[in-house]
Parts: C-alpha cells; structure tokens; sequence
C-alpha cells in the first residue's frame, strides 16, 4: 500500500511495523512528529507498545536501556542538542551490547539557534558504537528503520537511522507501506539471550578490570566488522521480501567516471540530478552515496573509488579545525591505496545550519575540483560570505 | 538470527546469580502493608466505607460496591441528594485537582440500588425492638438490627414513614418516588411499619412494654419562638409546616412578596418552594453567606432562582396586618467576634428598616419535642441524654438523632441510628449470655472509621473488611499521599441543574449517569488502603516484593529486602510503613 508521508511519519511507520515494544522519547523539533505519531498508535492500540513519558533525552535513553535489558525491543528519536545530551548513555547502550533503534534527525547544533539540517549532531557521535545509517528519501527511511532492527539484533549493537532536518523530515513523498505479515517474516521478535531476568538474576555491566576492559572492547570491534556483512545480508533479505535495497555504499556512474561526487543524506538526490545532466552532456562525472558511516565501509568505497582520479565530497558538516567528517574519514580509507591508484580528495565543507545545496552549487563544486590540480586547503568552503 | 552471538565473555555478566548475595541482611527497618482509613471514611457521619466502595467500583464491581455501601447507609439515594458531604470537605484529592464527587457517586449508586430486588432479612433472634419516629434516625436503627437478626417495628407519628425527609424535604431536592422506593425497599425487607400513631399521645409509651428494646428517634420539629411583637399574625408562619403542606402536595397561596428568615437549609427549602408558588422571595439572614450554615449547592441554587438574600439583618417586630400585608421591622447587624459556634456574631446596630410582605417564613430552628417522653428517660437541656451507643438512663430505652441533641443533618442521625442498633444489639446479646464487648471508650475507637469518625457495622459484625488485610485506626492524610503518581482529572461536574427548576417541582439536579459515576469513582486516591496498583513491585531494586502466593495482594522476601523504603516512599496511597517490628 502506498501512501504519502513526511519522514519523520515513514519512520514512525517502520517502527510500528517492526513491532517495537517500547518506545521512550523526548520532543524536540524537528522529530516531534516521530513520537507524536508513535504516541497516537499506543494509544489507540494499534501498535502495542508501552510508551514511556521522559523528562529528557537522557532518560530516554536510559528507559530504553532498561527495556533492552529485559529483551525486549526498544525504539527512541531525537535530534541535534537532544542527541548530544544522551552522549554518556550512548556509549552505554553500545557497550551493554544493547540492539537498540533510534531516529536522529539532523539538525545543527547551537549556537546560533538553528532548528534546519546539519549532519554534525550524529558525527558527533562517531566514537560511541553505534551503528550509523544515513537516508536519501522517505522510502529509505522506512526501509532502513525496519532493517535497522534486524541488523541490530543480530550484531547485538545500537543502530541509528539518520535523516535530514525538513528535506525529509518535513516533506511528504509516496512512501510504499510493505505488508505486516512480510515484516513479520523478516524480523521475528527479538530473542535476547542474556538479559535481566528476576527467576536467575544477575549482575550486568559491574566493574571491568585493565586485565579484562580490552576484551570487552575487542568484541565490541568484532561485532561492528560483523556488522557491516551482516548489514548486506539484511539487505538483501529485505530485497528478496519487497524488492527495495540501497547498498551500504552507492555507486553511481561511478565506473567510468574521472570525478566523483560523495555524498549522504538528501543531497545525494540533487547530485543525481547534476550527474545526469552532465552525464548527458557526454562528461565523465559520477557519485558514490555513503550510507553506512559506522561501521565505516572502507573496502566498499575503495572498489567504488578505484580508478577515479578525482573525488570531491559534500559534507554538511564540520570538525572545527579540520574539515568536513566524510572528507576526513575518506582521505583516511584511501590512505593505504597505492599513491598511483588513490584518487585526489577535496573536501568541500557546505550547506552549514540548513543552507541550501542547488544544482548550481553543485556545479561549482565540480569547476572547482576540475580547476585546482591539487586541493588548496583540507576544507575547501563552498558559499560562505566572509 | 537471535542474539546467540553475543557470549557472557563479551559482557561483564556474573557467572553466577545474585540470590547468594542476601540483601536482607543490610536492613534495620522493614516495610509493611497496612490499611489506614481515608479521611473521606472519617469524615462520613454516617460511617461508609467510601474508600471500600470506591475501590469496588474501580474495578467496576458494581453489585459489590452497593452491597458494601449498603452494610453501612441504609438510604444511599436519599443522602446521595442530601446530605452535606462532609466526606468531600475530608477528600485528600481536593489537594490536587479537586475533591472526588462522593455524593453524586453515592446518589448513582444509591439509584442502582432501588433498581435491584430488596434481599428480605431472615429473623434469627427473638426479641422484638421498637423504634419510634420514621426519620432517618429511627430508620437506621430498625434498618440495622433488622439486618443483625430482628425483628423491628417502626411507629410513626404521620400517615407515611419518613419523617423529616417526607415532611421537612421539598420534593424538588428529594423526589417522592425516590423515598417511596426507599421505603418499600425497608419494608421488603421486612421492617414494619405502623403509622398514623403517636406513642406518648395517642397510645401510652407502656404499650411498647413487651419490646425487648426501644429507640425513640422522634426528631426536633417544635417551633422555636422568636419572642417577638406580632409573632402570632397568621402571615407569620412556622416555616417547617409551611413545607409540611407542600410537601404533602398542598399548593397554597403566598402572594406576591415573601420573607424569609434564617440561613439553614430549612431557610432555603422554604425560599425556593415559595418561588415556585410564584412568590418574589427575600432571605433575611443575621449573618453573612460565609456563616450560613445551608449547603453551599442549595445557597447557589437559591440564588440561581432569583431568591435574593439580605444579609445583616434580623427582625425585631411584625407589623399589624393591614389587607393581608405584614410589615417586618429589622435591625441591621454588623459582624462581631466569634461565637460558640465559631462564627463571627451578629451584632446589633441600632438601625432600623421595613419591608412590607404577604408572608413570612420562620426557619430560625426547630426544639425537639420532649413533652411525651417516656418518664424514665432522662432529658437534659433540650435534648434526651444519650450516650455514644444511644443509651438512655433506662435500660430498654436508647435514643438518637435530633431528639438526642446529636448534629441536625440527615447523615448524623443516620449515624446516631446504627450506633444505637450496635447498643441495643450488644445489650440483648448480653442478656442472652453472650460475651460481648465491654464498649469502653478504647473499644469504641477500635470499631471506628478514625479516631473521630462513626462506628462502623462491618467492624462491628467482623464482616469481610474487603481488601484489607491489616487494617490500622490511623488517618492516612495528604502528606502520606504520593500525588505525583496519580495523573490529573478533572472532577465532574456534580450538580447538573434540570434548567426548568425555578418553576416546577421536578428535582433539579440531574445528577451522573453511571459511567460518569464510575469514572468519578476512579479519581478516588484509595487513600491508605492497598489497591493493588503494583508500584512498590516496580520500585522495589532487590525485586523483593512480589505477588503473593494466591495471587492477592503482595509478599515481601524479607531475605533480599535491604530495607531502604523506597516502596514506603513511593506507594501513591501511604499503603506501606516501615517498622523495626519482626526483625
């Protein structure tokens, strides 16, 4: 069944689907609709889940740890200083080894009061351990939620779905509602093998000594290898269930080209739309969408990458003193290339606190990385008045 | 797919449980259930249990909330439009968003009850009690020891039983229907009833001789003189027979214009009944409507007639009748320091004013009648001396309500009735050989509702105290409450007025529908008492509490409870107290 929708309602969808069974959020602008929706489907019971009312993030975060912690299977959704306040339980949930799902619409992170898309508030996050996927449209969005879930599940880590502020949060697209009974299939409940349990109680998460501490973390590590496999596997269980796959990383007329735009999130669609036009104007140009940031696909865009000579990534986002966040993670992947095959990064930093990304700010992405035969600067600013 | 990947090596779990870590040992004190009383169940004259019921029909068990209101108030759809509500004056939920509507719940559920078959009470002892004057009082009394196993018969002055509720209570506030229905439902039961009959007048107290025991509930109906010049004009009436005669269906002329005076709810029952005979109608009250002592609703509905009220005035002469017109001089009054009662007193000023009237109307108080008496009872001051248990200096006699000088409300002589049925059935069970209880003063408070509130019949019989497994005599007040835990609700609007009242004599308040009733009942804080809401289990960190073991109520392992009283704490209804008892 099609039906149109805002993302945040495709999300609110495909946790409904997934059959959460808590759900522990705060409001905050722009994923209020996520719970808001949620809200109204426990009420009326159409999804039967307990919805835990929290005074903040942190508690959001905290309650859905405790729901993980007895098996069952716990959903959140925030965005931008809400994310950042969950920051010390973040880190919990991914060391508890917790299968928990959150939404994180980006948002920019005051000062200056912004409530318009960045993707700095979940890069933030990088080092916590969780799982990031990063969405392109309302479809994927829905998509990746219920895929989120499994993939969790089976690597025992926290995954966040990321989607951009308004461009999809906000804006309604026909989103394609896959049967309950295909998902179903696809994800059963969730079997939690070690968990609190009152008939044989036990102790989590007590004190690791250094002689113990590396191999809880050595695991941790393991799981995220693991889960970017099993993030191909879900992948193509889902294709198999409703035909819909979108690629830990999207290559996109990449094969051929000479320059290649990396992208994630909205702006990808805008970029398609450049690249076809010089496509058509016989110009090798391509792109490579990232959708996994963590675990980071290394290999994936290596193949993707191989061949081209330059790479020019759009990242809405910054590192304050060095330079956009896929940029960085990129130069780093392509580091052990042999220097004859690694393409020349430029970082392009734009977009900033919801500042909008056209075609033609594209274009000029492109006559810069064609004009400079090396990249002036690690972050290279696209439309910044100074 | 499930999680089996995920080993104990990768997490620090313990090897082992936690159960060989026995908490219990850390604790100096220890959490126990027990069962205080609601305030609302103290401040009931009558002595309902209103947190028992309230509960029952949280649960919507229905029949059993009647059978439990039932126990204790013989006539719930009489109080239930009634009474004064003193328990909703008591209710710790006003603290949050507003007292629980009790009376309006009890006037549904009072309904419900008329519309079930009475239950005829089997005679299971043989002696014989009569009780004297059908009012409140002297139904409670024959009601309950009809209940305990007696036979009773009730001996009535007028030609229908009811009393002051037929004679004193304007139909508009109390349907006949509904006292008629009150009634059979008594009669079904198997009270006897003989009216037309006036022991003490027309037939001598020895008549009574061969009754085990006698309750002489007659009430206080006897003008209270005014004293005043004029007094005596046939435009002066006493204001209780002027309800009398309406309220037995007569529509008598008022006139244009009528006063009067007082500010009980005598006061206002006599305004409203005289508006509806067409009369403008001015309520001459000493005091101010702070002192009045009416029900607030029946000063409100009053004024929502176009009763007007003249405060600060009392009379002080009715003039000569000129062509049927009275003129009424008054004093004005000013507001001095507090009286007996409490109240700030009137005080005369000196200044005088007139108004010219067809009628006036005394509700200034009744005396109790205490001319027929049987002369072995003793009279004090205006009243027969009684104890708390309606004993009389004479063994046979017992004695309660207005005519035992106890409050003059419906629910205190419905109170003062059951106490006296518990008297007189702890005499005859005395003379039959049995132990009783010796009643001293400490006994008393053990069959209490709270240290001040009426005796309680389910105590009493050692009936089923209906979730209660160690009920307590202590008063749970606000403080022991935990409100954050209950969500706001706002209170229903309990006093619905029919919109057509200042003109007919149909009831005026509309009252709740049963699922408005039922809903109101679950804003009830079940103050004290254990409902099972199951937050101590949630809150309890050494998960020590747990379902009992027949599935009722709960069970604390004493071997894990480390007694930190964070159940204590958060019981939403001070249900849990610690002690250092049983360790």
């Amino acid at each position: 069944m099609k039906k149109v929708m805002v993302g945040n309602h495709a999300v609110s969808w495909g946790v409904k689907l997934a059959r959460a069974e808590v759900i522990s959020a705060y409001p905050i602008t722009p994923q209020t609709q996520v719970v808001e929706q949620l809200s109204e489907m426990c009420a009326s019971g159409e999804l039967p889940a307990r919805f835990i009312k929290v005074e903040s993030e942190h508690s959001a975060m905290a309650a859905c740890l405790g729901a993980s912690a007895v098996g069952a299977r716990a959903f959140t959704a925030t965005s931008s200083q809400g994310l950042a306040l969950m920051h010390e339980l973040l880190h919990w949930a991914a060391g508890a080894r917790h299968p928990i799902v959150m939404a994180n619409i980006n948002r920019a992170l005051g000062p200056g009061w912004n409530i318009w898309t960045e993707q700095t508030d979940s890069l933030s996050q990088r080092d916590t351990g969780w799982i990031q996927l990063y969405c392109e449209t309302n479809q994927e969005v829905l998509d990746t939620t219920i895929m989120a879930f499994r993939l969790a599940e089976q690597v025992n880590l926290p995954v966040m779905v990321v989607l951009d502020a308004f461009y999809l949060s906000h804006t309604a697209e026909p989103v394609d509602i896959p049967e309950a009974a295909l998902v179903d299939a696809f994800l059963p409940k969730r079997h939690a093998k070690l968990k609190l349990d009152t008939a044989e109680p036990r102790t989590f998460n007590s004190l690791v000594p250094p002689s113990a501490y590396m191999e809880m973390r050595y695991a941790l590590q393991q799981a995220m290898r693991e889960a970017r496999t099993a993030f191909d596997e879900v992948e193509e269980a889902w294709e198999q269930g409703c035909g819909r796959r979108y690629g830990a990383v999207e290559a996109y007329y990449a094969d051929d080209a000479d320059l290649v735009l990396v992208t994630s999130g909205t702006v990808t669609s805008t970029a398609r739309h450049v690249v076809d036009q010089r496509r058509a104007a016989g110009e090798r140009v391509g792109l490579v969408k990232v959708k996994m940031f963590r675990p980071f696909p290394t290999e994936t865009l290596r193949d993707a990458l191989a061949g081209v000579d330059r790479v020019a990534v759009l990242d809405r986002n910054l590192s304050p003193g060095r330079s956009g966040i896929f940029a960085e993670e990129l130069r780093a992947a392509l580091y052990d290339v042999p220097p004859d095959d690694r393409p020349q990064v430029y970082g392009y930093v734009l977009g900033l606190g919801g500042r909008d990304i056209r075609p033609d700010t594209i274009e000029a992405v492109i006559e810069r990385t064609r004009s400079a035969d090396v990249p002036l600067h690690e972050d290279l600013w696209v439309g910044v008045e100074v | 797919m499930s999680e089996l990947r995920l080993e104990a090596k990768d997490l620090p779990v313990s090897r082992t449980t936690t159960l060989g870590n026995k908490t219990g040992s850390w604790k100096y004190i220890r959490p126990v259930y027990h069962d205080g009383v609601a305030p609302c169940n103290q401040g009931c004259p009558v002595g309902i249990d209103i947190e028992g019921y309230m509960n029952l029909l949280r649960e919507d068990r229905v029949a059993e909330a009647l059978d439990l209101l039932l126990r204790e108030n013989p006539l719930p759809a009489v109080t239930g439009r009634v009474c004064d509500h003193p328990c909703e004056a008591a209710c710790n939920r006003k603290e949050l968003d507003g007292a629980v509507a009790i009376h309006a719940v009890e006037r549904a559920l009072g309904d419900l009850a008329l519309e079930r078959p009475a239950v005829a009470m089997p005679v299971t002892h043989q002696e014989q009690v009569a009780v004297v004057g059908s009012g409140p009082a002297g139904l409670a009394c024959a009601y309950h020891l009809n209940r305990l196993g007696y036979a009773a018969t009730v001996f009535e002055a007028a030609a229908e039983p009811g009393g002051m509720l037929r004679l004193g209570i304007p139909e508009y506030r109390l349907p006949r229907l509904v006292l008629d229905r009150q009634l059979e439902h008594l009669r079904q039961q198997g009270i006897n009833f003989v009216c037309n009959t006036r022991i003490g007048l027309d037939l001598d107290w020895s008549v009574l001789s061969w009754f085990d025991a006698v309750f002489i509930g007659t009430g206080a109906h006897l003008p209270r003189p005014l004293g005043l010049a004029g007094e005596d004009n046939p435009a002066v009436r006493q204001g209780l027979d002027f309800l009398a005669d309406v309220n037995g269906g007569a529509r008598p002329d008022v006139g244009h214009a009528v006063i009067v005076i007082g500010g009980g709810n005598t006061a206002m029952d006599c305004a409203r009944t005289a508006r509806r005979l067409g009369a403008e109608v001015t309520v001459v009250y000493r005091r101010t409507r702070a002192e009045m002592p009416a029900i607030r609703e029946e000063i409100a509905d009053a004024e929502r007639e176009g009763v007007r009220f003249e405060y600060l005035a009392s009379p002080v002469a009715f003039g000569e009748d000129s062509e049927g017109v009275v003129d009424v001089a008054f004093e004005r009054m000013v507001l001095g320091e507090p009286d007996a009662s409490g109240r700030r007193a009137p005080v005369p000023t000196g200044e005088r004013f007139q108004h010219a009237v067809d009628l006036v109307l005394l509700a200034t108080g009744e005396n109790a009648s205490l001319e027929s008496l049987p002369p072995e009872v003793k009279v004090g001051k205006g009243s027969i001396e009684a104890d708390r248990l309606g004993a009389t200096g004479h063994g046979t006699y017992f004695a309660g309500g207005d005519v035992a000088g106890h409050d003059r409300t419906v629910a205190h002589a419905l109170g003062a009735g059951k106490r006296a049925a518990i008297g007189i059935d702890r005499r005859l069970r005395a003379q039959r050989g049995e132990a009783v209880p010796e009643l001293l003063p400490a006994d008393l408070t053990a069959l209490s509702l709270g240290p001040q509130g009426n005796l309680s019949m389910t105590r009493w019989r050692h009936d089923d105290p209906v979730r209660r497994v160690a009920p307590l005599l202590e008063v749970v007040g606000p403080e022991q409450l935990n409100l954050t835990h209950f969500e706001p609700a706002e209170r229903h609007p309990d006093h619905k007025p029919n919109g057509a009242s200042a003109t007919t004599f149909a009831e005026v308040n509309l009252g709740l529908t049963r699922t408005e009733a039922l809903a109101e009942a679950r804003r009830c804080c079940n103050c004290g008492v254990c409902n099972e809401c199951e937050l101590c289990l949630i809150y309890c960190a050494d998960v020590a509490i747990r379902r009992g073991t027949n599935g009722d109520r709960f069970e604390i392992d004493l071997e894990y409870c480390k007694g930190c009283g964070v159940c204590a704490e958060e019981c939403p209804r001070g249900a849990i107290g610690m002690t250092r008892e049983g360790l």
